[in-house]
């Protein structure tokens, strides 16, 4: 239920669960890193774009997770703009996201997915 | 008693932009936990609020430049490459000045990359995300924000769990320059 002396919820509700795609993008990155070789070339942004200096493929991984977190922060903001949302349920998404983010790049879970992967 | 560039680098990345961030996550935290129509009255609200923006955009600046710094600037030092010939098995003085690889030559340290610099050098990316939607949600509704109870409460976790993500980076980052300093 809106409070109608407030602003809509809706651009707070975007913002929140921008970070858990942005959390959740970067963690993701992080496995796919460890499974394959050609990603792990690909995340070279350092030596392939020019970000940083002997980074490695952090420095793919935290690009396209900003990037992820940003485009996405836009995206939700136009979509929610003027709008009152179930603020409860963006956040609840957006907290699981925040915690698979979390997971992911806690090194021995990421290092139990890689091993489900018999070629990486 | 002199400071090597390095060292000079990794106390700010470190101990100068680390305080800011507790400072700033403790006034944001107690501003936030407080801001409750019950205990304050318009007068405090008004009185408060730009402190807790304040609070809460330091704490958003101070994370990005925290990773931004520790990233681009210590990381590479920490991440150095031996040159060829040099044992990469054996920690020897030479090795020292190639944190990582001292690091993984013995089983005793090796986790503290494996473990601590793999967790670190990711999870800290997170704190950002989340203090920059607390920063937002703060200044987008600025003293409103005490009639919606649901996303300060929503925004005490995200600036609590972004705490979390930069203590783990934080803390590891002590530990590992303690065994393996980059200066």
């Amino acid at each position: 239920m809106q409070d109608m002396q407030t602003k809509p919820n809706g651009p707070v509700a975007a913002a929140f669960v921008a970070a858990g795609i942005g959390s959740l993008v970067l963690g993701l990155f992080v496995v796919l890193n460890e499974i394959s070789p050609d990603i792990n070339s690909f995340l070279k942004f350092d030596a392939n774009y020019g970000l940083g200096s002997g980074i490695g493929p952090l420095s793919g991984k935290i690009a396209l997770g900003t990037i992820a977190y940003l485009v996405s922060w836009v995206v939700l903001h136009f979509y929610t703009r003027g709008k009152e949302v179930n603020f409860g349920r963006w956040f609840a998404v957006a907290l699981i996201l925040v915690f698979a983010g979390f997971a992911l790049t806690f090194p021995p879970i990421f290092e139990y997915i890689v091993h489900l992967f018999p070629e990486a | 008693m002199e400071l090597t560039d390095r060292e000079l680098w990794t106390v700010l990345h470190g101990l100068g932009l680390g305080t800011l961030f507790l400072l700033a996550f403790g006034g944001g935290l107690a501003g936030l936990y407080s801001l409750k129509p019950q205990l304050l009255t318009e007068e405090g609200i008004a009185e408060r609020t730009p402190r807790l923006l304040l609070g809460s955009l330091v704490m958003a600046i101070v994370a990005w430049a925290t990773v931004i710094s520790g990233t681009f600037i210590a990381y590479p030092w920490y991440r150095a490459t031996p040159p060829e010939g040099l044992d990469q098995a054996v920690q020897s003085e030479a090795l020292r000045d190639f944190p990582r690889y001292w690091l993984l030559a013995s089983d005793k340290t090796a986790e503290w990359h494996k473990l601590g610099m793999e967790w670190k050098e990711h999870v800290a990316w997170i704190a950002p995300f989340l203090a920059t939607a607390v920063a937002f949600a703060v200044l987008y509704y600025g003293a409103q924000l005490v009639r919606r109870g649901e996303i300060r409460r929503a925004a005490i976790i995200f600036f609590t769990l972004a705490f979390l993500a930069a203590g783990v980076a934080g803390l590891f980052g002590a530990f590992i320059t303690k065994a393996a300093p980059v200066a």
